[in-house]
């Protein structure tokens, strides 16, 4: 370790330049990991924060809330049964401020206010303790559009109005801001589209891994993890963005391992005095690993907190959400395939013959 | 004074030559006491470095075997062989070979023996050499002579039986180069080592108690 360091101080340029390079991928591995669970959080915050645990869908839906349908009377049982359970509808449509032309997408999850489907206001009040008629509480995102507390929106379609009661924080569904109404709402705003519309739900959320009593010809139980892989291009965009991440980790891993090994062909003469007066092959191995763990550590944490005091600075509509385990998981990783692909210039080191020591470089 | 440190008792070294074989030492035999410096001279390709480097434990002989104090070396493991090396035998090579980032107190304790410590003293040893002001210096900052001294140093610090010196004086001018012998002959009579230097340098062998010459692949006493 000691001599490790000698030697990298002693060579400063050198390493100091490979440390620049590695930081800025490893900055931008970490970077792109933040922004692979920001784009996933846009596709399914507003159900991953559901303080549910499972799903019941109907078993022809294929795991996809939006086009599946379920009796009211589930809802019932499922509560005479003993679990505690909520309805939920989720309807892509838009909205607009009174007067105006421009219409803003949103998803509207329908729910039973008061139950643990409504999520906590962090401005304003719930669906059940507005006293104005049609309340909404709304997703963030909205107030970056001048929407505030009490202001009326509108379905442009049909006229429907709507007062916000409230604003709720990091709630998307498939890219778009969601808005939550109550049952009641959803039907009468159906109505105005349909006259022949029936209530039902989408889904109905039901806490606890208890699986419930349902006819199994009809209905899946679903849960949480397998309902968001379902959501609409949930798993193609992670896939890609997660792909990219991967494979720059190896990247950066990889060119420790080439400089490295560059370095060692470059010192073959050294390491073979350093064998030829007693060093044994393990510990100049140690050193070479050692070195590589000093370079790697330190790119590794210079990035994360390059990272971290980036995410601190970013701008609220940015999706870019970096989990902390995520980071080390992805830092961590950095390092072992670094170490791994310095074994090559251990193995390189280990069939350096000391004899190159005597005779000044020819072998007599 | 009368204690043989190195003993090589009929050493054979062939080489293939393309479909031949090329005899490089030929029944070698030698013996250095404690407090002996010895020299063997020869034409350059006459086996000189070979000898070296068999009676180093880098290079396998054929035949014969080789007694480091008293103790058969010839066909121990290659782990033990790399022991041997640190701790019984000091290398001077022909171009100093320091470590390029490691300052000279540096270039000793990363060799050195831990349980040495108090033993063998880096100041004692850098006195003795001369280079107490090289204590804090790298490779780079220092003269030709004074690397040579440095590696003279590293040589000596796990207080080894043999000193082997290849070429000591071949990359120094004239007068350092005897110096260096000199500082050599010094270390190996103060501290009661063996040692055999391979040189083409006739200038300092006067330095040395004994010179062997490597003829047609056998070594002969020349004084």
């Amino acid at each position: 370790m000691r001599y490790a360091w000698k030697e990298i101080t002693y060579e400063k340029r050198k390493y100091i330049l490979i440390e620049l390079l590695l930081i800025l991928l490893m900055f931008m591995v970490l970077f792109l990991t933040g922004l692979a669970s920001g784009l996933g959080r846009d596709v399914s915050s507003a159900i991953d924060t559901m303080d549910a645990d499972q799903f019941i869908v109907d078993e022809s839906a294929e795991k996809l809330i939006t086009v599946s349908a379920v009796e009211t009377g589930l809802l019932d049982k499922l509560r005479s049964d003993g679990f505690e359970a909520a309805p939920l509808d989720i309807q892509r449509m838009h909205i607009a401020r009174p007067g105006s032309s421009e219409k803003l997408d949103i998803t509207y999850f329908a729910i039973e206010p008061g139950s643990f489907a409504e999520p906590e206001v962090t401005e304003g009040s719930p669906l059940s303790e507005s006293g104005a008629g049609h309340p909404i509480l709304l997703d963030d995102n909205f107030k970056a559009e001048g929407i505030s507390v009490g202001d009326k929106v509108v379905d442009p379609a049909s006229g429907y109005e709507f007062t916000v009661a409230g604003f709720v924080k990091d709630r998307m569904y498939c890219h778009s801001s969601v808005g939550y109404i109550s049952g009641d709402c959803y039907t009468e705003l159906r109505l105005a589209y349909n006259p022949m519309y029936q209530t039902e739900y989408h889904a109905i959320a039901v806490k606890g891994d208890k699986a419930p009593d349902i006819d199994t010809e009809k209905y899946e139980a679903v849960s949480k993890h397998d309902i968001i892989q379902k959501i609409p291009s949930y798993t193609a965009e992670q896939m890609t963005v997660t792909m990219i991440v991967w494979v720059l980790v190896i990247v950066s891993a990889v060119i420790i391992g080439i400089f490295n090994y560059i370095m060692t062909l470059h010192k073959r003469r050294q390491f073979g005095v350093m064998k030829a007066i007693g060093l044994s092959s393990a510990e100049l191995a140690g050193m070479v690993i050692c070195e590589v763990c000093i370079i790697s550590v330190f790119a590794g944490a210079v990035s994360l907190a390059l990272t971290f005091g980036m995410a601190a600075g970013m701008p609220e509509k940015m999706p870019f959400f970096l989990e902390v385990p995520n980071a080390l998981i992805v830092t961590a990783a950095f390092i072992a395939i670094s170490v791994l692909s310095s074994l090559i210039s251990v193995v390189n080191i280990s069939r350096i013959d000391p004899m190159i020591a005597i005779g000044g470089g020819d072998n007599e | 004074m009368s204690e043989i440190l190195l003993e090589l008792k009929d050493i054979c070294k062939s080489y293939p030559d393309g479909s031949e074989k090329r005899v490089i030492l030929d029944n070698v035999s030698l013996s250095v006491q404690a407090g002996e410096f010895a020299a063997v001279v020869g034409p350059s390709g006459s086996g000189k470095s070979t000898l070296l480097s068999v009676a180093g434990l880098l290079l396998s002989p054929d035949s014969g075997s080789i007694l480091i104090a008293g103790k058969d070396v010839t066909g121990v493991s290659k782990k033990e062989r790399t022991h041997i090396r640190r701790r019984q035998i000091g290398f001077v090579f022909q171009n100093h070979n320091l470590i390029p980032f490691l300052k000279t107190e540096d270039q000793l304790a990363f060799v050195q023996d831990k349980s040495l410590k108090d033993k063998i003293r880096t100041d004692d040893l850098l006195r003795e050499l001369g280079i107490e002001k090289c204590r804090r210096q790298y490779p780079s900052k220092m003269s030709g002579g004074e690397r040579q001294r440095a590696a003279i140093a590293r040589a000596f610090v796990n207080d080894p039986d043999i000193i082997f010196a290849d070429e000591p004086t071949a990359s120094l001018d004239a007068e350092r180069g005897r110096a260096v012998a000199e500082m050599i002959r010094a270390e190996v009579k103060r501290r009661g080592k063996a040692a055999v230097m391979v040189t083409h340098d006739t200038r300092i062998l006067d330095l040395t108690d004994k010179v062997y010459r490597i003829e047609n692949s056998r070594l002969v006493t020349e004084r």
